[in-house]
């Protein structure tokens, strides 16, 4: 009962959890225009996601599946529904996520049937894979209800229905790591742990095989996505959306947010978007008015581009930004081959990359 | 059904009057005036008779020899000071009258002189210490206390046994101690004159507001030139003398030296000062407050000793009060700014029905365009926030600019510019009456007029005070648009009562009829209000009748159209209601037809926030402005509408490189000049068959 009390006290006065604050973009965070000065190496339909064996690197593009080369793409294979998560496994295999419920493992990209293939076990929208060790597979499964690009949905709704999962491919065997996440979105390997983020709880946990957790990493001002391991230790965590002070608001209104969600199309609800400024009917907040013709790159974000490098205690080092007055928005997938970092920005559907030589250097807090 | 219960509830109940009562500075009165009622009322229920007239009387009689003291103490206090002497004080003046009377003779006029000015003195020492040598208040009448205290106690042990035996029969001694006129005592008149003059002085009298500005900044006050030193030493001179009023009346009353006479009296005209109001630290008080708080200590004392209850026990409430009081005090004048503006801001419920569509290939009148892509820029990056435009008969343009001036564009090719005139604030709307003086709207300040060589005059800046405001809404705060009748009647718009231009997106959270239109007669510079209640009322344009204008309600997202005279005199008609933005300008059109700037588009998501006040309430508390859900003003369009309010077609730029905002458009000579408050340019679009030689206040005053 107290507990009741205290949280509608809470809620009343606006403290504890019901405060509105985000934390700054500041230290490692401290916002650059890096992500704008990236090379756009394609633009095209529905970049989803991109792996690689430190080599080759894969990409998945709406149902097709390509490996990038030169200036553009070679499209492998194409499949019946498009591709959500995809990893490059040891070895030379893939491993593709089919509209967020199908798993498929091939020994090699070209083969014609799946050396593995999972489904059921309350797979909804499996957004993210990695390889785990030889012979397994971690996944994100970002919620029970929502499908994998209905994610905005299942932010509003305040969804905790996420999972944590571990394919074994040998066996064919599907373990929950971990349950009830707010939405998991991201999977990386790290010593026999599985990390994970975490996006609505803005935070990145470890988990063990056992399924005991600790979080790595928190209080983060964006909500983050997709992971994966940098070639000198550490990692690239990306995050797909950022978070602002009234989307923490309209969370706890749920009346509002109710009507929102029932009287108005998705793309003007206020919440995070992977892209912004389209159409004068999105929400627009004080800071985002235009001034003597310029917007502030520090207006609230309603879609921003980030990346951050952590090292390998997981503390960030540097972070590459594109702000809120630039256009590579909504990077969900980064990762490391040779000398580059390709990332995907979904907002404008492009595959970029930047020269990872020098960018500690230059970005580092 | 809960939305109807949420409608009529913000229809009929005026949330917004709680933040502006409480922004009036006597609502810091009532509370005190409250508390006193509570005591009246409680010591009426426990103590019989305590209503009768001569009980009244007697409490009278003290509560105004404490009064004059109080009013002293609240002088000192409210410059920024203390005067714990007064006890003291009170005891010598007490024996200054008594002695001057019964052991030297005086007459009665004499004794009375001389024992306000003795009072004055003892203030003097203390005023010429603190004020121009500059001794801490606090200390130094803490040390006087004590000598005055010394003093005193000298005294009587010489003359109490003359004191005590002389048994003075004065009439007009004893009218000083126990007359009344008409049933109210002598002391209470007196204290009624005082109190009056006290009032005026305080609110009404340049030296009284020096003493609150010296009070509320001693730097300040200083650097304005204020004689600061002698003020304040004034003061003290003051509170002595009316220590020795109150202490003459004592005097006749009682006509004692016992030695514990003003023993603990500073604790409880303090005690009535802070319980009133007046703030320790100086710079707000008053003397109501000064009254109540000396009424309500009074009660108390008196309900206290009558209910028999031990002089410890007196003294223990009575300190209790005082802590209890200094910290209300104390956290209300740290809070108070924070506690209005939080509750200041009031949404309330308004409702629009979906807009029309607007979306390429949806078809209508809105559908978007192109079209102003490829305007020509005048004044790029050297003009800042033009948010009217306007044109001379040799056709130069002028616009005005967030640095207070009117900027004049020279033609032919309007590269060369020039300050034309300044004036100080925001020029907004803008119009030429027939001899081309320039009118113009000034956020902050009220219609101007410019005259054709640059002379700025003030036409008027304030109009009739509504009566059922609680904010004085007799001066202007935000005239926006303005047009001038062949009559010569200036209507203009306010946009709101409420706020100041640069907090317009708090009128914006709001959505209440806030606005309202007034019209200037150029002929008797009379003002005075038309029409009230309006939403963010805008744009203003003269109609083809000559008896009607049309204007914008931003917020409500229609065009109106009112007669000022004619057979349909008063009336007011919707001529377009639900636009898909939010209108802005109005302006007369070549063909006869109107232009109409939408100054931002509708977003749902607002929308739906304006139905549900409760919402934006919260938002306003809890979210920092800049985070606000705002009407969006980034993306705007021209369209033209005729007199039956049809739209006739739709000006946009699409991706909003030139004019992300436009306010205003004056079509002059076949183009079309775009204004905007944000903005950093004046645009200029070519008008396909327009007329070219159409010159807006050319043809309205008959030169073409």
């Amino acid at each position: 009962m107290f507990g009741g009390l205290r949280d509608f006290a809470l809620s009343f006065l606006g403290r504890g959890e019901a405060t509105l604050t985000v934390p700054s973009f500041d230290g490692a965070l401290k916002p650059n225009q890096a992500l704008e000065s990236a090379e756009t190496l394609l633009e095209c339909d529905a970049p989803e996601d991109l792996a690689t064996d430190g080599g080759k690197v894969y990409l998945a593009d709406g149902a097709s599946l390509g490996r990038l080369d030169g200036n553009g793409m070679t499209t492998i294979r194409e499949f019946d529904r498009p591709i959500t998560a995809l990893a490059s496994l040891p070895g030379g295999g893939i491993a593709v996520t089919l509209n967020g419920r199908e798993v498929r493992v091939y020994s090699d990209a070209a083969d014609a049937t799946p050396s593995a293939t999972f489904q059921g076990a309350g797979m909804h929208s499996i957004n993210a894979l990695a390889p785990a060790g030889d012979h397994a597979l971690y996944a994100t499964d970002g919620s029970a209800t929502r499908n994998a690009d209905e994610w905005a949905w299942d932010l509003m709704e305040r969804g905790r229905s996420g999972r944590a999962l571990r394919l074994d491919i040998k066996t064919g065997g599907i373990t929950e790591l971990a349950g009830n996440l707010r939405y998991a979105f991201g999977a990386c390997g790290a010593d026999g742990f599985a990390l994970i983020s975490e996006s609505w709880r803005h935070r990145l946990i470890a988990v063990a095989p056992n399924g005991a957790s600790k979080i790595v990493l928190s209080h983060l001002p964006v909500y983050p996505s997709r992971v994966s391991p940098a070639r000198s230790g550490g990692w690239w965590l990306t995050a797909f959306i950022a978070r602002t002070q009234l989307v923490e608001f309209v969370l706890r209104e749920p009346a509002y947010r109710k009507r929102m969600m029932a009287e108005i199309d998705p793309e003007y609800w206020i919440v995070p978007r992977l892209s912004s400024g389209k159409s004068f009917k999105e929400p627009m907040q004080g800071a985002h008015l235009k001034t003597m013709g310029v917007v502030k790159p520090w207006a609230p974000p309603r879609s921003y581009g980030l990346v951050i490098r952590l090292d390998a205690s997981f503390k960030p080092m540097f972070s590459l930004h594109s702000r809120v007055d630039g256009f590579n928005h909504g990077i969900v997938s980064a990762v490391e081959s040779g000398d580059w970092l390709y990332m995907i920005a979904k907002g404008p559907r492009r595959v970029l990359r930047l020269p990872i030589e020098g960018l500690a250097k230059e970005f580092a807090a | 059904m809960r939305e109807a219960i949420t409608r009529l509830r913000y229809r009929y109940w005026p949330d917004h009057w709680l933040g502006e009562i409480l922004s009036k500075r006597w609502t810091e009165t009532a509370i005190p005036v409250f508390v006193l009622l509570i005591v009246g009322f409680w010591l009426s229920q426990s103590i019989h008779n305590f209503l009768s007239l001569s009980s009244l009387a007697d409490t009278a009689r003290q509560a105004c020899e404490i009064g004059f003291i109080a009013l002293g103490m609240a002088l000192v206090v409210i410059v920024g000071g203390i005067d714990l002497s007064v006890g003291s004080m009170f005891a010598l003046t007490d024996f200054c009258a008594l002695y001057t009377l019964d052991v030297l003779g005086w007459p009665v006029p004499l004794v009375v002189l001389a024992t306000i000015i003795c009072g004055m003195l003892l203030g003097a020492v203390n005023g010429f210490l603190i004020g121009y040598l500059r001794l801490r208040a606090f200390i130094t009448t803490l040390i006087t206390l004590i000598i005055y205290r010394s003093a005193f106690d000298l005294l009587i042990q010489g003359y109490s046994n003359d004191i005590a035996a002389a048994f003075p029969d004065l009439p007009s001694w004893n009218f000083i101690g126990g007359g009344a006129v008409f049933g109210v005592p002598s002391v209470a008149l007196l204290y009624i004159v005082i109190a009056i003059f006290g009032h005026i002085f305080l609110t009404r009298l340049r030296p009284g507001w020096h003493v609150t500005a010296i009070g509320g900044s001693r730097r300040s006050a200083y650097n304005s030139g204020v004689a600061v030193r002698r003020t304040i030493a004034l003061c003290y001179v003051a509170c002595g003398g009316l220590t020795a009023i109150g202490a003459l009346f004592f005097a006749a009353r009682l006509g004692t030296v016992g030695g514990d006479i003003g023993v603990g009296l500073e604790i409880i005209v303090l005690t009535a000062t802070v319980l009133g109001g007046i703030t320790l630290g100086g710079g707000r008080g008053s003397v109501a407050k000064s009254l109540v708080g000396t009424l309500i200590v009074l009660l108390i004392i008196n309900g206290l000793t009558t209910l028999n209850a031990r002089g410890g026990i007196n003294r223990m409430v009575l300190a209790g009060i005082l802590l209890t009081a200094a910290v209300i005090d104390i956290r209300w004048l740290k809070n108070r700014s924070r506690i209005i503006s939080k509750v200041y801001v009031s949404p309330t419920y308004l409702a629009l029905p979906p807009p029309p569509v607007t979306e390429i290939g949806g078809g209508g009148p809105f559908e978007q365009n192109d079209k102003l892509r490829d305007v020509a820029l005048i004044g790029l990056g050297k003009i800042e926030a033009p948010e009217d435009v306007i044109f001379d008969r040799e056709n130069n343009l002028y616009a005005g600019s967030r640095h207070g001036d009117i900027i004049r564009f020279f033609a032919p090719d309007y590269e060369r510019m020039e300050v034309f005139a300044h004036i100080g604030g925001q020029p907004l709307g803008m119009a030429f009456d027939r001899s081309f003086n320039l009118y113009v709207c000034v956020g902050g300040m009220g219609l101007y007029r410019i005259a054709p060589d640059g002379k700025v005059e003030k036409a008027t800046d304030e109009t009739n005070r509504s009566l059922y405001s609680v904010n004085d809404d007799s001066r202007l705060r935000l005239a926006d648009d303005l047009d001038i009748t062949d009559n010569g009647l200036i209507f203009f718009s306010e946009a709101t009562v409420r706020y100041e231009m640069s907090e317009w997106p708090m009128d914006g959270l709001e959505a209440r009829g806030n606005g309202r239109i007034i019209c200037y007669d150029t002929n008797t510079g009379k003002t005075h209000t038309v029409l009230r209640g309006l939403k963010f009322p805008n744009g203003i344009c003269v109609a083809s009748d000559g008896q009607s204008i049309f204007f914008a309600e931003t917020w409500g997202c229609s065009i109106k159209r009112y007669w000022f005279e004619g057979p349909k005199k008063g009336v007011v008609e919707t001529v377009i209601d639900n636009l898909p933005g939010y209108p802005d300008n109005i302006n007369l059109a070549s063909d006869g037809n109107y232009w109409l700037a939408l100054v931002g588009m509708r977003s749902p998501a607002l929308d739906l926030a304006w139905k549900m006040p409760g919402f934006r309430q919260r938002m306003s508390k809890r979210v920092p402005g800049d985070e606000w859900l705002f009407p969006n003003i980034n993306t705007g369009c021209v369209v033209k509408f005729n007199e039956k309010g049809e739209i006739l077609e739709s000006y946009w730029d699409l991706h909003g490189l030139n004019h992300p905002m436009i306010t205003s458009m004056r079509e002059h000579r076949g183009y079309l000049y775009l204004g905007g408050i944000s903005n950093n340019r004046i645009g200029r679009y070519r008008l396909q068959a327009a007329d070219p030689n159409f010159a807006q206040y050319e043809k309205r005053w008959g030169l073409q």
